[in-house]
């Protein structure tokens, strides 16, 4: 038995001496980046992803042709692998991209050892695989019925159950090694946004290839940034790529309060952090204590510690004198309450189901939820696109309203009696719950409290699931979720990216509540060849209010992102759509801090 | 032969629980943490039975209303509601909602529907402050220990009788019997603690006090086994067992009506610092997501709650369960401390 237990303490501890030897001494001092995220990521294939904490990972790792600038604002395209932003004819059907040379993908055994360069195909090849039914891309919707020729393709690959990557497709024309040229099927001014997401950032075949079915435990892109160590669902180190090409810090503002970055920054070689060090920290008052304690070097304040740090809009002057700085946007995001329309106990759509939807989203108060929960740091937002995002009505009504009096009348009326439990029934007398799906965090028991208010104002049975993020996502998928609240943040500032979200075609993928309704989906469709115009405004008031008139979805709150950043953060500017800008900022290393 | 005549006498004496009780009753701390107990477990069943706070969940108070033992006055609080809007004003863009005849008709029936509710009248202050949603920290506090109350005690009880029937067995018959459970023991202790739990929790796979309790009562055995087996090893080979055995007392009566008592000191011991234990461990399990469901309040999810709370400077929710808490956890442990010297049969009265 201790002679076991001798030779464990000895293998362990040269398996220990081989890890710190892998990594070698750094004559210079690290710059290491200390982030913390709220939820664990989901893994890295990018055709897979669907969540921000994912996304903001991936964004380092993997590059797509076009991003956004870093400072200007309203946010503008900027090409990241193209050499140029496209060259756009054919009233907005034909892009002509034309990538960078010498872009080389990280170090990965697949490769053998040797360079590997990217070029026009591996766009094509990645494009492709949000096509392949096999990959049941969440993002799938920004492609989708868009390139000539590509839908064909997947067509075919659902009757033969394998998806040809080596078809020629007329929409994606590979016209030299390093052009591009993308035919749509129809006008889309939007189809740059789409070239900007980080999941469409630009991977190679033969890894995809090699580690099939495992793809997202291996990310290899030409990004900034490579995984080092990696803990699934505890902590995600980022490293150098030491292929990364020569590119400087470029961007120019007007605004005056960006000139000091802009100084700070110009010139220098992109990523000047050696390391990102980022933990999964799902207690939001961890992550603050740890803030506080210099631990972690930006930090989103969450909701409830808003009294903590603001007084009004400003810091309080305790954090500012300790230099800390705040920066404060509205996140261009909804959190809204969907309804699984195909849940056995709340969905269908005749009357009486619709009713009961109705009910249940009347009896929920935003007004107490924004002022006990958040803290005052949202506000009621009843239209399905956000401030900030193209096709957003300020003005917008909401139908339904909390009216728990009249929620309560409307059932009695339909003949959900309540049983002697004082709990309500279905009309035949069946079971009636509404099962109510949260994370495990403690601020999550905040919404399932309100939850629980709500549904006992109108006497129906609450019914808690708890499960973790990513089985949330997958559950959704499934459409096994039966009610949740919901947040989406803009991918793009285009009304589209929030519309999308209860298009039929997108069940199991991004439309968790699965609501699928023809004359919902034909309107939808209409939106997609117009261009941003009052017209297409119009028809997003429609498609918002037939949501509210099936009783599908609530929009509840948009949110205002308070940012904190230490003083001996350098660059920092708060992106409303970036994910991560992490490649784009420096720090003061350490030992040279005061 | 003075000494004969004693014996005698000291053979009609009273039983060991009177002799029990007698000296129970001359230990004034002991009485006093008695009294502790009984006043937790009367209130804990006088709110299971809705004698008392009854009302707890009502909202009376405005959000984190502040302690004070003065007057408090009323201040009226908006519905935290935006008007509604009349329905007719709403722009259908089109669309026809297919509810409209129905909330129509609703709505001429009972005008009041379309009214907003009329401001409240909530205190601005409350005898040992408010929770978030302004609800009686005290009454909240009672409440929860009904839930805290009965998963320490029941789930304590649970891991006492399991432990000393499995300590019992192994200690008295030894051989086979002893090596099997042993091992069985081995085996339970091996598995890291929230391992088990997780394990446990995912076969009962469900929530409530219920699981708890059984959580519990099902992974706290282990100390009490080992404590209990060593005590009938001990005791197995003493003459008064020896002597039973002679009179044809069988091993069930041997091992519970003459060994049992012996080891009753240690076995309330356990007892007590398993109540204690499990008190705490129903926190973790709340902070595990084990815990008890959001309709339930005990004071494991009033710490939880009051975590966040504490770095806003709301400290009340946390001062009353912790109080509580620990009057009851103390009060407790002196009592069995107490019980124990007055079960001890060695004790000379």
């Amino acid at each position: 038995m201790i002679n076991h237990l001798r030779q464990l303490v000895i293998s362990s501890s040269v398996l220990f001496a081989v890890l710190v030897t892998v990594y070698p001494a750094h004559s210079a001092p690290l710059k290491v980046l200390h982030l913390s995220l709220s939820a664990a990521e989901t893994g890295f294939d990018p055709v897979m992803t669907s969540d921000l904490n994912t996304a903001a990972i991936e964004e380092q790792l993997f590059e797509p042709l076009l991003t956004y600038d870093y400072l200007a604002r309203p946010v503008k395209l900027i090409p990241r692998l193209a050499a140029q932003m496209p060259v756009i004819s054919d009233q907005g059907k034909t892009w002509l991209f034309t990538l960078k040379k010498g872009v080389y993908f990280s170090p990965d055994p697949v490769f053998k050892g040797k360079l590997r360069e990217v070029t026009a195909q591996d766009v094509v090849y990645t494009i492709m695989r949000f096509m392949d039914p096999k990959n049941r891309s969440p993002y799938k919707f920004l492609v989708d019925h868009k390139i000539l020729g590509l839908n064909a393709l997947a067509d075919q690959a659902r009757q033969t159950g394998h998806f040809n990557y080596n078809a020629k497709v007329e929409g994606l024309e590979v016209v030299g090694p390093y052009q591009l040229k993308i035919r749509l099927t129809g006008t889309d001014y939007n189809f740059g946004h789409a070239m900007a997401q980080p999941m469409f950032g630009i991977v190679a075949r033969e890894v995809i290839e090699a580690y099939q079915g495992d793809t997202a435990s291996h990310p290899v892109g030409t990004g900034p940034y490579m995984i080092g160590q990696w803990i699934r669902s505890a902590s995600i180190n980022l490293v150098k790529n030491p292929n990364y090409r020569d590119e400087r810090w470029h961007f120019t503002s007007q605004d005056p309060q960006d000139q000091k970055i802009v100084q700070a920054m110009t010139g220098k070689r992109i990523p000047q952090i050696d390391q990102v060090d980022i933990q999964i920290v799902e207690e939001a008052q961890s992550a603050y204590l740890s803030f506080l304690k210099g631990e972690l070097d930006v930090f989103g304040v969450p909701g409830q510690f808003a009294p903590n740090v603001l007084s009004g809009t400003e810091l309080k002057p305790k954090l500012q004198q300790q230099g800390i700085q705040l920066q404060r946007l509205v996140d261009p995001a909804i959190a809204y309450y969907f309804i699984n329309i195909e849940d056995p106990q709340l969905g269908g759509m005749a009357l009486s189901r619709i009713a009961l939807r109705r009910a249940i989203l009347m009896s929920l108060n935003d007004e107490e939820m924004i002022r006990v929960i958040y803290k005052g740091q949202a506000f009621r937002e009843a239209f399905p696109i956000p401030q900030g995002v193209e096709g957003h009505d300020a003005n917008y009504q909401s139908l339904i309203h909390y009216n728990p009096q009249e929620a309560n009348d409307l059932l009695d009326k339909m003949g959900y009696k309540k049983a002697k439990d004082g709990y309500r029934r279905q009309i035949d007398g069946g079971p009636l719950y509404v099962k109510y799906t949260t994370t495990l965090t403690s601020q999550d028991r905040d919404l399932e409290e309100i939850m629980k208010k709500s549904l006992d104002r109108i006497g129906i049975r609450f019914v808690s699931e708890k499960l973790k993020f990513p089985e949330i996502i997958r559950a959704e998928r499934q459409c096994r979720v039966a009610m949740r609240l919901s947040a989406w943040i803009a991918d793009y500032p285009d009304g589209d990216n929030f519309m999308q979200l209860w298009y039929g075609p997108h069940t199991h993928e991004n439309n968790a509540s699965c609501f699928q309704d023809a004359k919902w989906d034909k309107l939808y469709e209409k939106t997609l060849a117009l261009p941003n115009s009052p017209e297409r405004d119009q028809l997003y008031r429609q498609l918002a209010r037939l949501l509210e008139i099936n009783g599908v979805t609530k929009v509840s709150t948009s949110h205002i992102r308070n940012v904190l950043i230490q003083p001996w953060v350098v660059g920092y500017k708060a992106h409303p759509i970036l994910p991560s800008t992490w490649a784009y900022i420096d720090l003061i290393p350490e030992g040279e801090r005061h | 032969m003075t000494s004969q005549e004693e014996s005698m006498i000291s053979s009609f004496s009273p039983s060991l629980w009177a002799l029990a009780r007698k000296r129970l009753a001359r230990d004034a701390i002991g009485l006093l943490s008695l009294l502790v107990v009984v006043f937790f477990i009367l209130m804990s069943l006088g709110s299971y039975f809705g004698f008392l706070a009854k009302n707890w969940d009502q909202e009376v108070a405005i959000n984190y209303a502040p302690p004070t033992w003065l007057a408090t006055n009323q201040e009226s609080v908006s519905a935290l509601q935006a008007p509604i809007p009349p329905r007719s004003q709403i722009d259908l863009y089109g669309q026809t909602d297919p509810l409209a005849p129905l909330l129509d008709e609703l709505e001429a029936h009972n005008p009041q529907d379309i009214n907003s509710p009329p401001d409240q009248q909530k205190v601005n202050h409350l005898v040992f402050g408010a929770d978030k949603w302004g609800r009686s920290v005290i009454l909240k506090t009672i409440k929860g220990s009904e839930t805290s109350i009965l998963v320490g005690l029941v789930a304590a009880l649970v891991a006492t009788a399991i432990g000393t029937v499995l300590g019992a067995l192994s200690g008295y018959f030894g051989g086979w019997v002893d090596d099997f459970l042993n091992w069985f023991y081995n085996v339970f202790t091996a598995i890291p603690y929230l391992l088990l739990i997780f394990a446990i929790a995912a076969v009962l796979n469900q929530k409530g006090v219920s699981t708890i309790i059984l959580i519990l009562g099902l992974t706290g055995w282990t100390g009490v086994y080992r404590l209990i087996r060593a005590e009938y090893l001990k005791h197995r080979h003493r003459e008064y067992v020896l002597a039973a055995k002679a009179m044809g007392a069988s091993h069930y009566r041997r091992m519970f009506i003459h060994i049992l008592p012996n080891t009753l000191h240690v076995i309330l011991v356990q007892l007590s610092i398993n109540v204690v234990g499990f008190i705490k461990s129903e926190v973790i399990l709340s902070f595990l997501g084990f815990g008890v469901p959001v309709e339930v309040v005990s004071w494991g999810s009033m710490l939880n709650e009051a975590q966040n709370e504490l770095v806003l400077g709301i400290w009340w929710q946390l001062v009353a369960a912790g109080v509580a808490m620990a009057l009851l956890v103390t009060a407790f442990s002196v009592l069995t401390d107490a019980l124990r010297d007055a079960l001890d049969p060695k004790v000379v009265a």
